[in-house]
């Protein structure tokens, strides 16, 4: 009985260690939200070397918005294997290969994981009418590659990609979106 | 790698580094995957494994997610069908534990041009009116990067053809020129050294009118007023449609009429029996006045 009850220090000290792990749970949680998985894309634009025109100040802004949404909706995509978040910012070549990928992935039980985005955007082509934007797009993320829930690849990737936009109805569309070696 | 070893090993002042060369070249040999490092959109690609036993292979890219059993030591065979996007691919082997490279597949060569020429319509003699954009595709649309030479040509009915050699750029090659004098469908194609050709046509008319003249003569039910043929000032006749304003001043005071070009001509009556001056407009071109006299 006598080594069954904790003495007053001994209690102490458990009381002190449960503190701490509680208060270190609540402090880190929020902060690992924040940092693993954060969903919005961070996107920035730079235009000075688009020709023959120059990006509007309205464009950059609409460019920025529409390609920031276009990757959020594309890592929902194939985060959840639902081609419907491809729907409306992807167009042409680039959303059937969307959802080929993702059609892919559902048959096979694969899921995937673009996390923690930045892209850097540069704009090198404008076209004369303002119907056709080329940019080039230095994307940094956390990639992985699940199997019904399992991990099997993860890498945090630097990827170049060739990027088509067209402007739609209201807003800008990613026609291609092609990924390269390098620049 | 392996003199390195020894070096560190012979000093043994620096285990940490020791350890991680080991772990380092271990990491190198075990690599159970080959991945193709020449691979172009469309054409069928090995995959190499090592060791033995059976394992998953996986490869994911754009348009493709696919999962397959395959033989540790055997080449994994990836079709033509599967490797047709050009991009960045991912390829995982899983058996006791998994391993994973990336690859990318290449456009082929350019078999195809999206040539989008603005606008459709263009008045004639306007300065850099006129713009096409060619972006080269491969057989399976993916943008063709390598440079490639684009040639575009524009020609009218009766006038010698024009020609602008671009060179296209991360797959994207351009024009821009003045539209001609004379009114008519103007032809313009883009092509590609090997026979590949894309046209289009933009529609040149007459730009506004240039020079008008009027003439007149009274009737029972007023003045009857008509233009000669409205032509711009390339001498192609305004389409249908076209607003003359013809303007009569008379002791009553101002009045306007406005009428549109009919097979060239705008025609309209205005109700005046005292002395007339009348006069007509178009956009910025003036016609001449016309003074007819008062008649009971």
């Amino acid at each position: 009985m006598c080594a069954r009850v904790a003495s007053y220090p001994q209690k102490l000290k458990l009381h002190l260690s449960v503190l701490i792990v509680l208060s270190w749970c609540m402090i880190a949680t929020p902060w690992r939200h924040a940092f693993a998985a954060d969903a919005s894309p961070r996107v920035t634009l730079t235009v000075s070397q688009a020709t023959p025109r120059q990006v509007e100040p309205l464009t950059q802004n609409a460019v920025l918005r529409d390609y920031k949404f276009a990757w959020a909706n594309l890592a929902q995509a194939l985060e959840s294997n639902s081609a419907g978040a491809i729907n409306g910012l992807f167009v042409g070549d680039a959303s059937a290969q969307l959802v080929a990928q993702v059609n892919g992935q559902k048959k096979n039980g694969l899921s995937s994981r673009y996390e923690n985005q930045t892209h850097k955007l540069e704009a090198v082509f404008y076209s004369p009418e303002g119907d056709i934007l080329e940019l080039h797009d230095t994307a940094e993320y956390d990639f992985e590659i699940l199997d019904g829930g399992k991990s099997i690849h993860s890498e945090h990737a630097i990827v170049h990609y060739v990027v088509l936009m067209t402007p739609g109805a209201d807003r800008w569309v990613v026609r291609q979106l092609q990924a390269v070696p390098r620049f | 790698m392996s003199s390195l070893t020894s070096t560190a090993w012979k000093n043994r002042k620096s285990p940490l580094i020791f350890a991680l060369l080991v772990v380092c070249a271990a990491a190198a040999q075990d690599t159970p995957l080959r991945v193709p490092s020449n691979a172009v959109a469309g054409a069928p690609a090995t995959v190499g494994t090592s060791g033995s036993g059976a394992a998953t292979f996986y490869l994911v890219g754009p348009a493709v997610s696919l999962k397959r059993d395959v033989d540790l030591g055997k080449e994994v065979a990836l079709s033509s069908k599967e490797l047709q996007s050009a991009g960045r691919y991912t390829a995982v082997l899983c058996s006791s534990s998994c391993s994973s490279e990336n690859f990318f597949v290449s456009p082929g060569k350019p078999v195809d041009l999206a040539f989008v020429v603005h606008p459709s319509r263009v008045p004639v003699g306007e300065n850099a009116a006129i713009s096409g954009v060619a972006l080269t595709l491969d057989e399976y649309r993916n943008l063709v990067l390598a440079p490639s030479s684009v040639q575009f040509q524009w020609s009218t009915k009766g006038a010698p053809a024009m020609s602008h050699s671009a060179q296209a750029r991360d797959g994207i090659a351009w024009f821009r020129t003045s539209s001609g004098k004379s009114a008519g469908p103007l032809q313009i194609s883009a092509a590609l050294s090997n026979d590949v050709n894309t046209r289009r046509v933009v529609q040149e008319v007459a730009s506004i009118p240039c020079n008008l003249r009027i003439q007149g003569q009274r009737t029972p039910k007023g003045v009857l007023v008509e233009t000669e043929p409205v032509r711009d000032c390339s001498g192609n006749p305004v389409p249908d449609g076209t607003v003359v304003t013809f303007t009569a001043k008379d002791s009553g005071g101002t009045s306007f009429v406005d009428a549109p070009v009919k097979q060239d001509v705008a025609r309209a009556i205005i109700l005046a029996k005292g002395s007339v001056v009348i006069s007509a407009a178009s956009g910025v071109a003036m016609g001449n006045e016309l003074r007819i006299g008062g008649k009971e």
